[in-house]
Formats: structure tokens, C-alpha cells, sequence
């Protein structure tokens, strides 16, 4: 049941099968793309790629868990860059004091949809990537061990809480817990039957964790070593020349002026 | 020290910190080389904090106060880091889902060999041998340890131990959370990876050292450490501790229920059988005659109350849920019949829908298709308050919903949500604790209680509610004979007394057969045996097919007389021979 809790969607698709660091400069590109150019139009097309990505690998799911920030960034970014921004262009809206030129609304909307690109590739990677790759290819990137050991660990505990809270919710709403409704303050009370069980159980778990791993030999910093690193691919090469050539292109035709308002 | 201890621990006192009690005061002990090592005693009684010292946890780790001398083959783990010995020593913690730190299986099982440095070519051959060992080669290696069943995960814990091919092996109760047939697999892994009959490389570890509460796997032991009041009560083999019935009693740890029967029979000690076999050569022996006809037809004698009106009707019954895959099958067609004071057991090995199936009588969770009448109207009539105040839910772990400052808060809880207010909510309560037997603990921190009296802490709280049901999942695990015996009392007085419906979600089958009437079996989302318990296991191949094992005195009479309905209990049992002398 865990399984629903945790980002990656078990699939076997072409960006399942992709290595993360090569999956991460795809990525990149992507977010290159949204970033270099301002008009609308052209981010549009990386925005279009991510939700395709998205929704392709069976990203549904996460897309939905975050649909209300997605939106939420999307609305308030169109209506808070206007009043950062110089007008231009035709006047599109005149309410008293409030005047909305065409320029405004179009950068708007650029950064809008560079914003949820962000978003959407980001879903991307979490949605097809384990966690094991992650934590390797962070590895074999450079990263520290100690860092890429407690992102993992991070990574793999949180729907074991999730899982917890679950236990708790239950046990508590047995008991006849009202979970919801009512004043901040009662919704506030209403919490804390939850939380303390959910820190208690966090806790102990650190603690045997913490004493399981020095005796499963765990040394932060002493030598190791690796089993099963990732081996790039053809495929991987490929996209990673791809990538590299479109963030290039795009960086140089920004600079000659391509895409902007 | 003698080269045929592997561990030994001279003159140990040790406290948590200058505040707290002492939890071990003086002891000395060895742990033999090439052997089981069981250690026995009751809960709070120290066996964690001892086996924390066998790899030098405790002092390295937990400072604590400590003194005394731990040595292990020469080395002083006084003075050690345990992660300096981990190649040498390997521990098995109790709680599994804390000690999995991989993100799939295999990551899992090189951990270990990982931070050892072991050469990842020489890894995966540990990793082929280990999880072969732990009888796990069968799953896909790329699944994360989090999608695996309790049993599965716990065996993944000793793959990983094991593949960093330790000398000596520390488990902590490793199947207390195990269905029957995964406490087997987990015990035969255990001695296969002691004699490592797996090809090639490493022989497996010379010795092991394993805490337990079930008496059965220590009389499987070579050896048996008993702690009792902060030290060494008895060590010894099987055969000279677990004969002697007053000294385990006073040490809370549970007695051989061969023991009990024929010492009430008049057996002398030196002479009582600890296995079914055993008894079997005594009885011929010693001339007993056994005959179970005089033994009740139904439930034994003192268990189970009168039935009355239907209580709960199941019709088809299924609930599945989703994966990435496709939807999971929990429960599927299960048609049931629950009355009114009835005290049934269900069981079944993990993962075949148990938990699943007390949900839904519940309404924790709806189910997918068929009908849940509870009353004869539909579960779905009635708001989650009145179905709360109908039917207690007691969890598991009674930390996944203790908060309150106080016990008595604690337990006023359910019943205030329920409405209850003033002095009847103070009379409710008053009288719940009175039922535990915990009035005088009604204003301590429920925090600071052991675990049988947090347990009855959860218990309290639903019987506030003055529910006419209440679902047990697995309410006694981590508790000691003693605690276990009290609360399982309880409970039946509660259902003989009260007409309290119970329905009680167990793997330990000496609980079913003591204490419940009527048995429910599941297997795969099914519920594929409904009927008496003595039916139940008085055929040992069905029992078989459904990995069910029944207690030691039926067992013996399967021996003795299988054509014949079994005794369930010690008592049962003396009657069946004679009587007690």
C-alpha cells in the first residue's frame, strides 16, 4: 500500500529506462528553454513537452497531488508580475486605477508557464526515477556520500511516516477523533492526537535506526564501497548531445534576440 | 576467557543515565561458541540492553553508566566502536522497519558489504547467497524493501546481516511480528545460515544469539539465558531451565505447556517432556492412558460466552486498492455471520487479508463491492460517532494513538468524542481503569508505562466507549507470559461477563485455542475455514495446508490419538490422561 504514497510510478517506459543523469540534462534543457526566452509562445512549447512527459509516464497522480500549487503559482504569478512591470502595447483592461496593458499580460504568462515548466519536469524526474537511482546518480555526479546516504534515507523514510500517520488517523478516528471542521484553533486541537503518536513513532525509529546502522558497520566518513553503479546507456549519450546542443542554441538565439517581448 | 565463549561480559552494571533505575546490576555471563543462545525473561527485564552490549552498542554507542568488561574474541567492546566490529558481529534489531535503510533489495543486502568495503563483484555473489538463505530469491530484487509483507521485510533484515557473513548473529525478537509458517521459515533460515548449506563461500555464523517470548523457540536452543530482576537467573541448557516451572514463573517468562501438564500429572522434573515427541515416549513409558473422550465437544471449558441476535452480516465482500500495476485483491467474496457475543479468532499467515477485513467491519475502509450490515442496517447508515460507539478498534502498537498527558485523559478521550461528559465521563473512566486494573496509574505520563500497561492503557480507552464489539489486531504482541496471560483474562472475562463481541486478529495459535470459540481463517483475500476451533485443529492436514500450527498439547494428541478431537488446553490435556495427582 506504501506504494501509492511514494512519487515514482512503477512503469517501464522509455524515461523510466533513461539514466537519471542523462535524465537530468534532458530536464535541464527543458528548463533552459523556459528560462532563456520570454514570450509566451515559445515557452509554451517546452510547458506542452513537460505535461506530455508528464502525463505519458503515468504522472497523473503526481500531477494531481500538486494540481492546487500549480494553479495557485500560475494565478498569482499573472496577477502579481503586472504591477512589477513597465506597461506597453495596447491597453487590453481599464478598471479605475487598474490599467492592464498588452506587454504586461504577455510577460505574465511567460513567467507563469516558466514556473509550472519547472514544476512539470521536476514531476517528471521524481515520477520515473527510484530512489536508488537518484541517491547513485547523485554519486556518481560528485556528490558527497554522506549527502547522497541522507537524501536517500530522507527519500525512503517519508512514506514510511506517511504510512504511520495513516496508522494513527485510523486509530484516532476509531475513537471517535473529529479530524476537520471547525475554528483554527479546534482544528489546531484536533492535531495534536495525531502528531504527538506520529513524532513518537518518527522518534523511536530514528533511534534504531541510528543504532542499526552503526551496527550494519555504517562509517560516514571511512572508506566504502559501491555496488551496482549506473552504466551509461547509447540512449543516455544520445539525449545528453541533444540536450546539450538545444541549451546551446537556445542560450545563443536568445542573445541574438529570439523569443523576447 | 575460554576460546569456547564467543562472548562473555564480566561484573556489568549499567543505567541508562545517573536519573534512571539500573536496568542489569552485576552480571557475568558467556555466550557459548557454536551454539543457539536463547535469552528469556520479562519484558522491561533487560534482554534488549543485554543483547545492545554483545556488539558493544552499549557502552560505545549508549554511553549510559556503565561498568564491567565486555570481551568478544579477544577484543574489548568496551573500548570499540561497534561499526569496527560489524564484520565480526551482526545484530538484528527488533523493529524491521527501522533497519532497512536500502531503496530495493539489492541495495538493501549490500549495504552492509558496502560499508565493509567488500568488492562489488565479490557483492553480488553475497547477495545471491544471501537471499537465498533468507528464502527471499524469488521477488523481484528491484522492489523497494517498503512494498515487501512484515515477513518478507524481516528477512530481508537478516539478508543484509547475513551477507556481511558475521561470526556471531544477534536477533531481537525476530518473530514476534511473524505469521506461524514465517516464524518456521525464519527459525530454519536461522539454523541453514548457522550450518550455511547454501554453495560455497562462507560457513554461515558459529554462534547466534536470539531474544524470544515464544517458549517453544527456545526449547529448539542449545543454550538459555534467563534474566530475571536485573541479572542471570538461569543458564543452561533447555533441558535444566525450562523444566523448572517455579523459577520461569518467577521470572514471567512463559512455562513449556508440556511442563505444566505433566508436572500436574505428577511427573518428576528431571524426567518432564519439552516436545510432543517427548511426551509421546513418556506416555508409553510411564503407562498414562490417554483417552479424549472425556473431552467437551465445543469450545473449553470457561471460554466463550452464549451467542446472541446477528451482530454483523458480510455478503460477497471484496475490497481491492490501487497500484501502478494493477489493483490488489485484499479481500475477495468473504460472506460472514457475526453474533452478538461471540469471540472468534481470525487468523491467517500475513498478507492474506485479515486487517483488511476487520477494517471493514469497522467502516475504516468501504468496501469495493457487497454489504456490511451492522445491526441489519448498513455500516454505511450509520456516522463514523455511531459506528464509533458500537465498535472498538484496538490497534497493534498502542503507540500509534496514545497523546495524552495523563491516563485518565488519555481514556476520557474516545468517550468525550463520543458526548460523554461530567460525571458520567469521570464514572466511565473511573470504571475502564478499574477493569485494567490500572486506577493506580490513572494520573501517570502514559509514556512512562511498559508496554502491557500502554496496552491496557488502549484497551481502557474503547472500553469507556462501552462499545458491544471490539476488534483486537494482534494485541499481544511484545508482551511477556505474564502480561499476555492478564490481558488475554481480561478480555475473556470481559466476553463471558459482559457479552462483549470479540474478534481478534492473532498468529499465536496457543492464544486461539485457549481463548476462542470459533476460528475464521483466511488465505489470499478468502475466508477459506468459519467454524469451531477444536475442528479446526483437530485435523493436522488442513492445518498444513493453511500454514497453520497447532499448540503443543494438540500436537501430542495428533500423535497419540489423530482420529480423535484434540485436547486445546494444559487442563484439557491432564483430564485426558487421568487427571491431575
Amino acid at each position: 500500500m506504501s506504494q501509492a504514497y511514494a512519487p515514482f510510478v512503477d512503469r517501464d517506459t522509455l524515461v523510466h529506462r533513461l539514466d537519471p543523469r542523462a535524465k537530468l540534462v534532458g530536464i535541464s534543457a527543458l528548463f533552459v528553454l523556459a528560462y532563456v526566452f520570454s514570450n509566451p509562445v515559445v515557452i509554451a512549447v517546452p510547458a506542452l513537452i513537460s505535461l506530455a512527459l508528464v502525463l505519458s509516464v503515468g504522472g497523473y497522480r503526481n500531477l494531481r497531488r500538486v494540481r492546487v500549487i500549480v494553479i495557485a503559482l500560475f494565478v498569482v504569478g499573472f496577477v502579481v508580475w503586472p504591477v512589477f512591470l513597465a506597461p506597453g502595447g495596447a491597453v487590453l483592461l481599464a478598471v479605475g486605477p487598474v490599467i492592464l496593458t498588452e506587454r504586461e499580460v504577455f510577460i505574465a504568462l511567460g513567467r507563469s508557464l516558466r514556473i509550472v515548466t519547472f514544476i512539470l519536469g521536476g514531476l517528471v524526474f521524481i515520477s520515473t526515477t527510484t530512489t536508488e537511482e537518484l541517491v547513485r546518480g547523485l554519486r556518481q555526479l560528485g556528490v558527497p556520500y554522506p549527502i547522497c546516504f541522507a537524501v536517500g534515507t530522507a527519500l525512503r523514510l517519508f512514506p514510511t511516516f506517511i504510512g504511520a500517520a495513516g496508522t494513527v488517523r485510523q486509530a484516532q478516528a476509531a475513537r471517535g477523533a473529529d479530524l476537520g471542521g471547525g475554528s483554527i484553533r479546534a482544528r489546531l486541537r484536533g492535531f495534536i492526537p495525531l502528531l504527538i503518536p506520529v513524532f513518537m513513532t518518527a522518534f523511536r525509529n530514528i533511534q534504531t535506526q541510528s543504532m542499526a546502522l552503526e551496527a550494519r558497520g555504517f562509517d560516514p566518513m571511512g572508506g566504502r564501497s559501491f555496488y551496482g553503479d549506473l552504466r551509461f546507456q547509447r540512449r543516455d549519450w544520445a539525449l545528453t548531445l541533444v540536450s546539450v546542443g538545444v541549451m546551446i542554441t537556445a542560450t545563443l538565439a536568445a542573445l541574438g534576440g529570439f523569443g523576447r517581448i | 576467557m575460554s576460546a569456547d565463549q564467543a562472548i562473555t561480559l564480566a561484573d556489568v552494571t549499567f543505567a541508562y543515565g545517573p536519573d534512571d533505575p539500573t536496568v542489569l546490576e552485576g552480571v557475568d555471563l558467556a555466550i557459548p561458541r557454536g551454539a543457539v543462545t536463547v535469552i528469556v525473561g520479562a519484558s522491561g527485564g533487560g534482554k534488549s540492553t543485554l543483547l545492545s552490549m554483545l556488539n558493544g552498542l552499549i557502552p560505545s554507542f549508549i554511553s549510559g553508566e556503565f561498568t564491567g568488561s565486555i570481551t568478544a574474541a579477544g577484543t574489548d567492546l568496551t573500548t570499540t566502536r561497534t561499526n569496527r566490529v560489524a564484520d565480526q558481529i551482526g545484530m538484528v534489531l527488533q523493529d524491521y522497519e527501522a533497519q532497512l535503510f536500502g531503496t530495493s533489495i539489492t541495495a538493501e543486502v549490500a549495504f552492509g558489504p558496502e560499508n565493509l568495503g567488500v568488492d562489488p563483484v565479490e557483492i553480488d555473489a553475497r547477495i545471491d547467497r544471501a537471499l537465498a538463505l533468507a528464502d527471499l530469491d524469488t521477488i523481484d530484487r528491484r522492489r523497494p524493501p517498503s512494498s515487501l509483507s512484515g515477513g518478507q521485510k524481516q528477512r530481508l533484515v537478516i539478508a543484509g546481516v547475513a551477507a556481511m557473513e558475521p561470526r556471531v548473529m544477534i536477533l531481537d525478537e525476530p518473530t514476534s511480528d511473524l505469521d506461524p509458517a514465517g516464524t518456521e521459515a525464519l527459525l530454519s533460515v536461522l539454523q541453514r545460515v548457522r550450518t550455511a548449506d547454501v554453495d560455497g563461500g562462507w560457513a554461515g555464523p558459529e554462534t547466534v544469539v536470539m531474544v524470544t517470548h515464544a517458549v517453544e523457540e527456545a526449547i529448539g536452543a542449545d543454550h538459555i539465558i534467563m534474566l530475571a530482576d536485573g541479572g542471570v537467573a538461569a543458564s543452561g541448557p533447555p533441558a535444566a531451565v525450562l523444566r523448572d516451572a517455579a523459577a520461569l514463573r518467577a521470572a514471567r517468562v512463559g512455562v513449556p505447556p508440556l511442563v505444566t501438564a505433566f508436572d500436574a500429572l505428577g511427573v518428576e522434573q528431571a524426567a518432564l517432556p519439552l516436545t510432543p515427541r517427548a511426551a509421546e515416549t513418556l506416555i508409553e513409558t510411564a503407562g498414562f492412558t490417554y483417552d479424549p473422550r472425556v473431552l467437551p465437544v465445543g469450545a473449553p471449558a470457561e471460554t466463550g460466552a452464549d451467542t446472541g441476535a446477528e451482530l454483523f452480516a458480510l455478503e460477497g465482500v471484496r475490497y481491492e486498492y490501487p497500484t501502478d500495476r494493477e489493483p490488489v485483491i485484499a479481500v475477495d467474496a468473504v460472506d460472514l455471520q457475526i453474533d452478538r457475543g461471540a469471540f472468534i479468532a481470525l487468523i491467517g499467515h500475513n498478507g492474506s487479508g485479515k486487517s483488511t477485513l476487520s477494517k471493514l467491519l469497522h467502516g475504516l475502509l468501504d468496501p469495493t463491492a457487497g454489504t456490511v450490515t451492522l445491526d441489519g442496517a448498513p455500516l454505511g447508515s450509520y456516522s463514523a460517532t455511531e459506528r464509533g460507539r458500537r465498535i472498538g478498534y484496538v490497534f497493534q502498537n498502542p503507540d500509534h494513538q496514545l497523546f495524552a498527558e495523563t491516563v485518565r485523559d488519555e481514556v476520557a478521550f474516545g468517550p468525550s468524542n463520543f458526548g460523554y461528559s461530567g460525571d458520567d465521563l469521570d464514572a466511565r473512566v473511573s470504571a475502564a481503569l478499574e477493569t485494567v486494573d490500572l486506577s493506580p496509574l490513572a494520573d501517570e505520563d502514559p509514556f512512562k508505562l511498559s508496554r502491557g500497561q500502554r496496552q491496557r492503557v488502549a484497551l481502557a480507552g474503547i472500553l469507556a466507549t462501552d462499545p458491544r464489539c471490539i476488534i483486537f489486531d494482534e494485541p499481544t504482541t511484545g508482551l511477556d507470559a505474564t502480561q499476555h496471560r492478564q490481558f488475554m483474562q481480561l478480555v475473556g472475562r470481559l466476553n463471558r461477563t459482559e457479552g462483549l463481541t470479540v474478534i481478534m486478529i492473532t498468529h499465536d495459535m496457543e492464544t486461539v485455542a485457549r481463548y476462542a470459540p470459533r476460528a475464521v481463517v483466511m488465505d489470499a483475500g478468502r475466508v477459506v475455514f468459519d467454524g469451531n476451533t477444536r475442528a479446526l485443529f483437530s485435523d493436522p492436514d488442513r492445518l498444513a495446508r493453511y500454514q497453520l500450527r497447532a499448540p503443543q498439547v494438540t500436537q501430542l494428541a495428533h500423535r497419540l490419538a489423530p482420529e480423535m478431537p484434540p485436547p486445546l488446553t494444559e487442563r484439557e490435556l491432564i483430564a485426558a490422561l487421568g487427571g491431575s495427582r
